[in-house]
């Protein structure tokens, strides 16, 4: 199957699967997230959707001490804070790059969601963070 | 011969015109307003620009200063939003935030300038200081330094119309005719319509070599009891690799695919009620 043909029917399946309505979105607070929780999966990129208003990378992984593979979609801030904080950029995460990520989990613990706080690509050992509160200062380099 | 009747009709039109001028002045109907004309830049309103202080460079808001002063310094609120506020921090502290800001329309004022997360910059012209900002393709505040007061009927718009003044280094700056839809915003899940009549006063200053202070009063007689001041903090980058970039609200919206046709095109995607995108379901 073509990686386009893939992707269609992955999103095809997420419309499906949604509860929500088509809703234009902008920002919003993060408290959907339970931010004293910390979880981590281990897999592989799905996408990484580099866009206002919020980032989003889904993750086809393990997560904890589990054993099947799930698809779990992750939620950060904009692409010009991401940059600032955590020296993201739209190429450093790729479809089938290996990566680990600690994110908190929606507090809807039917969904497979969560907000990440930082990805480690496994290929190279980096890190990035997606905490903007964490670098408030100015003369980044 | 041509010339002396040349003369003769200018004379005759010249002496016609005159009872004309005569009755003009005896009448003295009124004269059409003549248009306002922005005036083009001069060689010294360019050079008095380089006077101005350096707010060059790329300005992010201090986001910990934010979540503070909602517990620190919350408005005088009249009861009944004091109370739908207090409601929304409850909701948002249970994980059921109010979407207050999730259409794409500009934030606008004074909103933008209390709970962005996102960075902004300053362009200076003549008579102008124009504030960018970003992630909204349509976020921008044109504050006229041109000594211009506000319009008598002036149209209601997100941002409101601004005038400002240069007190030394200090850019003071009115705003009033501000839609009263605009949040009224401490935060991205508690804030109210503004409602109408506000007026925001801002004085906007360095207070470190890279660190601006908009210093805000906010008169909002229809949602707070009184003034309400709060000082908002920015810091400065200059790596270029910080610069804005583009950044559209609605973008978020839609994934980038190929279709059928090997089209490069926008497909919408699926998003919750609070924001957030729907992820996969157990």
């Amino acid at each position: 199957m073509r990686r386009s043909t893939v992707i269609m029917t992955l999103v095809g399946g997420l419309l499906a699967l949604g509860a929500g309505t088509r809703l234009a979105v902008a920002h919003h607070s993060t408290t959907m997230f339970d931010h004293a929780r910390t979880m981590t999966i281990k897999g592989t990129v799905v996408e990484l959707r580099w866009v206002n208003p919020h980032v989003s990378l889904l993750v086809k992984g393990i997560v904890g001490e589990g054993k099947e593979q799930e698809e779990w979609l992750m939620e950060m801030t904009s692409p010009g804070n991401l940059v600032r904080a955590g020296g993201w950029s739209r190429n450093i995460l790729k479809t089938g790059d290996e990566v680990m990520v600690d994110f908190s989990p929606l507090r809807d613990t039917t969904s497979r969601g969560g907000a990440l706080k930082k990805v480690t690509v496994v290929k190279t050992g980096q890190v990035y963070t997606a905490n903007i509160r964490a670098q408030e200062m100015p003369g980044l380099e | 011969m041509k010339l002396p009747v040349a003369v003769l009709m200018s004379s005759l039109l010249a002496l016609a015109s005159l009872p004309l001028l005569a009755q003009d002045t005896a009448k003295a109907p009124a004269q059409k307003p003549k248009p306002i004309l922005n005036p083009a830049p001069t060689t010294q309103d360019w050079a008095d620009i380089a006077k101005l202080p350096d707010w060059s460079g790329v300005w992010n808001p201090k986001i910990t200063d934010q979540d503070a002063q909602v517990k620190t310094n919350m408005p005088p609120w009249k009861p009944q939003f004091a109370a739908k506020i207090q409601k929304q921090l409850e909701e948002e502290k249970a994980g059921r935030p109010t979407p207050i800001v999730v259409s794409c329309l500009p934030q606008g004022m004074p909103a933008w300038m209390l709970i962005t997360h996102n960075a902004m910059e300053f362009l200076f012209t003549p008579g102008r200081v124009t504030i960018l900002g970003e992630s909204d393709g349509n976020r921008l505040r044109r504050i006229y330094t041109d000594g211009r007061g506000h319009p008598d009927d002036g149209e209601l718009t997100f941002h409101g119309h601004s005038t400002g003044k240069w007190d030394g280094d200090t850019l003071v700056v009115e705003t009033v005719s501000i839609r009263p839809q605009t949040m009224f915003a401490v935060s991205e899940a508690a804030g109210t319509p503004n409602n109408g009549d506000v007026k925001v006063i801002e004085r906007m200053h360095l207070a470190g070599p890279d660190i601006l202070h908009d210093e805000i009063e906010i008169t909002a007689p229809n949602v707070l009891t009184k003034p309400w001041k709060t000082t908002r903090i920015w810091f400065r980058q200059r790596a270029r690799k910080f610069d804005i970039v583009e950044g559209v609200c609605l973008e978020g919206n839609y994934s980038e695919r190929v279709n059928a046709e090997g089209d490069s095109v926008f497909v919408e995607v699926e998003r919750h009620p609070w924001g957030h995108m729907i992820a996969p379901k157990k």
